[in-house]
């Protein structure tokens, strides 16, 4: 590494105290940058150098402009007088996310903080810089496999629904035989089913069609799709999403629906949001079909507006969560049931939470079931027109 | 022979009526396995089809009481649902047939042959 001084006409060789710092300079991970007052470039570090592809020694001297993208570079100057000027700090101290650019080119995150010197030679202003692609790449990483595992969630959720599903779709595809069958039968003993045959045709084509929706539900929720936001009302969305739970149910149970008159619409993922509905649904109905205390097993499902939030609650009149079950109710892998994976409620919550919301539960016990509560912020008020005409 | 079907499956129940009455059966249809029973017990030349998945009392309980009764109807069990929960739910139980569905013309010729 290279020093110069404002007047670099004048270097001698360094003093042990100056030989010491620039070991210190050159050995720091994060690349480090001193300018003076007119943004000269006094350091330029080894971590420097690698980040930006620029030998130090082509680099002193020159304004700091060099290292950095045309929008930034254009103003940089008058950041430095205006601070100079007012006093005014607005990144010394603080710290931001700003770009850089390597001398191939490529602009890239980076993550700078400023501080600043008075030295004999006037006053001096220190960078300390991180390169953030690293952190980004492992960010992005991070986020793929979460969306990924919401899907695995879901797979896995239609995967234990199978059976039932299985019986669901057997029973329009036995009325579609049967009808199919009856005019085959006439059709072949020469007897004349004219005056029938059409609305029997008819019934066969709606349950192909029935048979079809099972499929197209099934379909839309398990399918592979990247995460969107939509501004949407949430009733709907429950409703659709309570079909498909009873789809895929053998149990009958008693289902109390209380959609809110009026709720502000969210901004959401529908399909996630549905997992969660489902995710809930399923549990309500197994706590509630495993209560054994006489009550008719029944579950509650409420939308309200709180404040500025739209909540959903999931009442079921199962036993309640047992207090040692508790603690662990939302991690993954912990679940205490023999199927599934145990993510249903770990995944839901990450879910509601990257929506800006929460999972809640109010355990119950004592003669009363749990309540889930889904809590999501409403969409801000300049939204919600679009929302009345169905949105997309 | 007189049939009685439990089901109640609208799309199943209407067209085992159709096919039933085109072979030449007499059909009196239940939507639950409580009709059933409030009307007159099958006798034991009719056959009666029950759904394993009832709303309400289960088709398995249906088929307990059938099965019970003086002059037992012959029993035609009919489900969509897995082997194994078939399975669960008619322990103990035997009736003349159970076919799982989808359920076709041939299987119900089998199951219900005319006199």
């Amino acid at each position: 590494m290279k020093d110069i001084q404002s007047d670099s006409s004048e270097i001698g060789p360094p003093t042990v105290s100056e030989a010491r710092l620039l070991s210190v300079l050159d050995t720091a991970a994060d690349g480090i940058i001193v300018i003076d007052e007119a943004a000269r470039i006094l350091v330029f570090n080894k971590a420097c150098e690698a980040m930006f592809g620029l030998p130090a020694a082509d680099v002193l001297g020159e304004n700091v402009k060099i290292v950095m993208p045309t929008e930034y570079a254009v103003e940089h100057d008058s950041y430095i007088s205006n601070y100079i000027g007012t006093g005014v700090k607005k990144i010394i101290g603080i710290g931001r996310e700003v770009r850089g650019r390597h001398s191939d080119g490529t602009i890239f995150p980076l993550e700078l903080s400023v501080g600043e010197a008075q030295t004999p030679a006037g006053r001096q202003f220190i960078g300390i810089l991180r390169d953030l692609r690293p952190r980004k790449e492992s960010e992005q990483r991070l986020a793929e496999l979460q969306s990924e595992l919401v899907h695995l969630a879901r797979v896995s959720a239609i995967d234990e629904m199978g059976a039932a599903i299985a019986h669901e779709l057997n029973q329009p595809l036995t009325a579609l035989l049967l009808y199919l069958q009856a005019v085959r039968r006439a059709h072949a003993r020469g007897i004349d089913i004219n005056a029938q045959v059409g609305d029997i045709l008819d019934k066969a084509a709606g349950e192909a069609e029935r048979a079809g929706h099972i499929i197209q539900r099934m379909r839309q929720f398990v399918e592979k799709r990247e995460p969107e936001r939509h501004l949407r009302q949430l009733d709907p969305l429950i409703d659709d999403a309570i079909d498909l739970t009873l789809l895929g149910q053998r149990h009958r149970i008693r289902i109390d629906r209380e959609p809110a008159p009026v709720l502000p619409p969210v901004m959401v993922d529908p399909v996630q949001i549905q997992q969660i509905v489902v995710n809930l649904v399923r549990n309500a109905i197994e706590a509630a079909t495993q209560c054994g205390n006489g009550n008719e097993p029944a579950i509650r499902i409420v939308t309200r507006r709180t404040g500025a939030d739209v909540r959903l609650d999931v009442h079921d009149n199962g036993p309640g969560i047992a207090p040692e079950a508790l603690p662990k109710l939302f991690q993954a892998f912990a679940s205490s049931k023999r199927r599934g994976m145990g993510l249903g409620l770990a995944i839901s919550r990450t879910i509601a939470q990257n929506h800006g919301g929460d999972l809640t539960v109010d355990p119950g016990g004592n003669g009363s079931g749990a309540c889930f509560s889904l809590v999501l912020p409403a969409a801000p008020d300049t939204m919600a027109n679009q929302a009345g005409e169905g949105s997309v | 022979m007189r049939v009685h079907v439990v089901e109640d499956d609208d799309g199943v129940s209407d067209s085992l009526n159709l096919i039933l009455g085109n072979l030449g059966h007499e059909v009196v249809m239940h939507r639950d396995a409580e009709s059933l029973f409030r009307g007159v017990p099958p006798a034991g030349s009719d056959a009666v089809i029950v759904d394993l998945s009832l709303p309400g009392i289960s088709g398995a309980q249906a088929v307990r009481w059938l099965l019970g009764l003086a002059s037992p109807p012959r029993v035609v069990v009919i489900s969509g649902q897995s082997q194994s929960a078939i399975d669960h739910q008619m322990r103990g139980l035997h009736p003349a047939w159970l076919v799982r569905k989808p359920l076709d013309v041939e299987t119900l010729t089998r199951a219900l042959p005319m006199e």
